[in-house]
């Protein structure tokens, strides 16, 4: 019985060599086929991908042309706006200051930048300042929607005592005070806490108004980079900034400001003025004269002061201990 | 009373040691310079002279009172903003810290010839320049009814200190639903919103207190300062309480009765709980003694706030016509530094600058509700002349009318330091 059952088990064995053998080939052939079949279909794939690019390519030069044509248009129609506006309005302008005075002889058109380039810009800004969706109170305020915004009174950030005189005073952030502000913080806001030494250049300023402005909820109702916008800087002319102020002068002068900033330097309700660096000091009585600096009493005082009575003011505060 | 060395020597112990060597050097011709009157004009003047001088003139301050309550912010007191003694001053850091000599007398009379000062004490005090800065007196029988032996019955509370207690303590006391009446000043007087700011606190007051009780105003003038502001206010904060009866239905016309706490405004008869009765004013009584007045006021040049009358003597403040600052404090400290600067000019011969002057004066409305006005000034030869200037608007926002109270505290805290150093 058992050399019957072992000559079962070797035919078995036979027939499953032969089929082995046979499935073998038929696997071989089969593979080489889809090979085929695939090398083909990569190769449409890559031709129909290189189209697709070309086809991308031309998409976006499309549409950065629809930019164009849109920017132009917008150009257009807001130049009409404000032929419209300039031929319905009989009342003339405000009387801008002389050309002759060396002070306002340095302001300039403010246009809005490029956001692009704004948005570069802004990067050194970023590890204080948040913007865009979801954006939160860092170091410094969050500043979606800050044209517009009173200084200062973004609820829940706490600003510097300064920041928030400035607001209550009623300085709003609008493209020159922003301007201004980006250009030389502490001029405009003495004891700002925004740690930063400001922009010099207009064009990174206009850049960077333009990158911020795609952020305030209403930006229809900012004003727009017509010619007409112009704003007035805290630029002073070298020979101003230049004047060495008399010190006997500036000590009659500055008792009159002691009144009510205190000479020891406390700052209660009104803020101190002593060991203020020279061109701070200028530079900011300068913007009071010219009213970029809101506040009535200051406005008024700076306004009699001529460039070197200022000079004399700053040399005597500086000076102070 | 009568002159001793005491009334010389001022304010503590550190007055007493310093004021010795001051005597002697006085002796060695050292330029004398007096000055009769340490509100916001005297004490300021008497500071930056000492200060600036740096002991080449010998100071002396002529001031009765040990105690200075400021006339600015007593208003605030009454209102329940600030206590009594938040607006207490001494002079003792002008004795110990700048030399002064603090006189604690009276100036009764000037004698410009020999050029020295009396005093009620006895004695006189000599200058070589004299300062008055003696604020305001009352113009006699200027309300019929009413005299300063009234003043218990009826208080002005124009002068700071006990009067202002006092008028405190009786609206406290008044009756529920009682009656307090103003009888407001004609022009010129001290501190021109001054009364309106004192109704805006009493109305405060009495809101909380006695929220039926009514307040008049008797006033013979057609406008007063900041009015659309206090109107606004007194609509916002006080709807009903103020009435004020202008000239055009006889606000020109009171008499009192202190024994009967009655006004009469033009024949209607009112009885009132409280009678507050602010009299027209005149300078301060030592001009007059002097013959430094014309009318009820000492005329000043404005370059150098010099009498008009006499060159040796400055006058400052209330006293003064000058031209068109008003009657403040912050007037008063500002035309003290011209006149501080014109005098060292004249006795030491240090650099003298144009005459520059400003004023600002603030108001409290209600709780955070702080409202201003203000202007600046140069003097012409005719006067002290307007060059610019600014005023609250009515409608503004909360933030800014706190701003503005905050900014009044500094201030204070500012011109006081700036007075009594």
């Amino acid at each position: 019985m058992a050399h019957s059952s072992g000559l079962f088990i070797s035919v078995i064995g036979g027939a499953a060599l032969v089929l082995g053998a046979s499935y073998g080939w038929t696997a071989r052939e089969f593979r080489a086929a889809e090979l085929d079949v695939l090398t083909d279909r990569v190769g449409q794939l890559e031709r129909s991908n290189a189209d697709w690019a070309s086809k991308a390519d031309q998409t976006s030069a499309l549409e950065a042309r629809l930019s164009e044509l849109e920017t132009e248009l917008s150009a257009a129609l807001q130049a009409a706006e404000d032929a419209k506006q300039a031929a319905m309005q009989p009342v003339a302008e405000p009387v801008q200051e002389s050309a002759t005075d060396p002070v306002i002889a340095d302001a300039s058109a403010l246009e809005f930048g490029d956001p692009a380039r704004g948005e570069e810009v802004f990067a050194q800004c970023r590890s204080c300042h948040q913007i865009g969706q979801g954006a939160t109170d860092r170091i410094g305020p969050h500043l979606n929607g800050i044209f517009g915004r009173r200084a200062g009174a973004h609820d829940g950030f706490r600003y510097s005592e300064d920041m928030s005189m400035m607001g209550s005073d009623g300085l709003t952030w609008e493209l020159d005070t922003l301007n201004a502000y980006l250009e030389n913080p502490k001029a405009l806001v003495s004891r700002t806490r925004m740690n930063f030494a400001g922009l010099d250049d207009p064009q990174d300023r206009s850049n960077i108004l333009a990158y911020l402005r795609q952020f305030s909820a209403s930006p229809q109702n900012i004003p727009e980079a017509a010619p007409t916008a112009q704003a007035r800087e805290v630029e002073l002319a070298p020979e101003v900034l230049a004047i060495v102020g008399d010190t006997d002068y500036g000590e009659y002068l500055a008792s009159e400001c002691k009144t009510c900033h205190q000479q020891d330097g406390s700052d209660q309700g009104i803020p101190a003025i002593t060991q203020w660096p020279t061109e701070d000091f200028v530079v900011a009585m300068h913007a009071y004269k010219r009213k970029i600096r809101p506040h009535p009493v200051m406005q008024m005082m700076a306004n009699r002061l001529s460039d070197e009575e200022i000079a004399a003011l700053a040399a005597y505060f500086a000076q102070t201990e | 009373m009568k002159l001793n060395r005491r009334a010389f020597v001022g304010t503590g112990v550190a007055a007493a040691t310093l004021s010795a060597p001051m005597v002697n050097a006085a002796s060695h011709g050292k330029p004398k310079v007096v000055v009769v009157g340490g509100g916001a004009g005297g004490a300021t003047a008497a500071r930056y002279i000492a200060k600036d001088s740096a002991g080449e003139i010998d100071v002396t301050l002529i001031e009765p009172s040990r105690s200075y309550y400021t006339c600015f912010f007593s208003n605030l007191y009454i209102g329940g903003f600030r206590e009594l003694d938040s607006i207490e001053h001494s002079y003792g850091t002008l004795a110990s810290e700048y030399g002064i000599n603090v006189v604690h007398d009276w100036a009764t009379g000037v004698d410009r010839d020999a050029k020295t000062v009396a005093l009620a004490g006895g004695g006189a005090v000599p200058y070589d320049r004299l300062i008055l800065s003696p604020g305001i007196d009352f113009v006699d029988g200027a309300v019929p009814g009413w005299d300063v032996s009234a003043q218990n019955a009826m208080p002005h509370a124009y002068k700071g200190g006990s009067q202002t207690e006092l008028l405190k303590a009786q609206i406290m006391a008044m009756p529920e639903g009682g009656t307090y009446v103003m009888v407001a000043p004609p022009n010129p007087y001290r501190c021109p919103p001054g009364p309106y700011e004192r109704v805006s606190m009493v109305a405060h007051v009495l809101k909380a207190n006695n929220p039926t009780a009514k307040i008049i105003i008797a006033d013979p003038k057609p406008s007063f300062s900041k009015q659309g502001l206090f109107e606004e206010g007194w609509q916002k904060h006080y709807a009903g309480m103020v009435t004020r009866i202008g000239p055009d239905f006889g606000g020109d016309n009171v008499s009192v009765d202190p024994a009967a706490m009655t006004v009469d405004v033009d024949g209607e008869v009112i009885k009132a709980d409280v009678v507050n009765v602010i009299p027209a004013q005149k300078a301060g009584l030592i001009c007059e003694a002097a013959g430094l007045t014309e009318g009820n006021w000492a005329p000043v040049t404005g370059h150098t706030m010099q009498s008009r009358l006499d060159e040796n003597i400055h006058i400052l403040g209330d006293a003064t016509n000058q031209g068109d600052m008003p009657k403040s404090g912050f007037s008063a400290n500002s035309q003290a530094k011209v006149a501080a600067m014109a005098v060292r000019g004249a006795l030491t011969g240090s650099r003298v600058f144009p005459a520059k002057f400003s004023n600002t004066c603030w108001s409290l409305i209600d709780t955070n509700d702080g409202v201003k006005v203000g202007a600046t000034y140069e003097a012409t030869d005719e006067k002290i002349a307007k060059v610019d200037g600014f005023v609250s608007q009515t409608g503004e926002d909360a933030a800014l009318r706190q701003a503005t109270y905050e900014e009044s505290i500094g201030w204070y805290e500012g011109i006081t330091s700036d007075m009594f150093g």
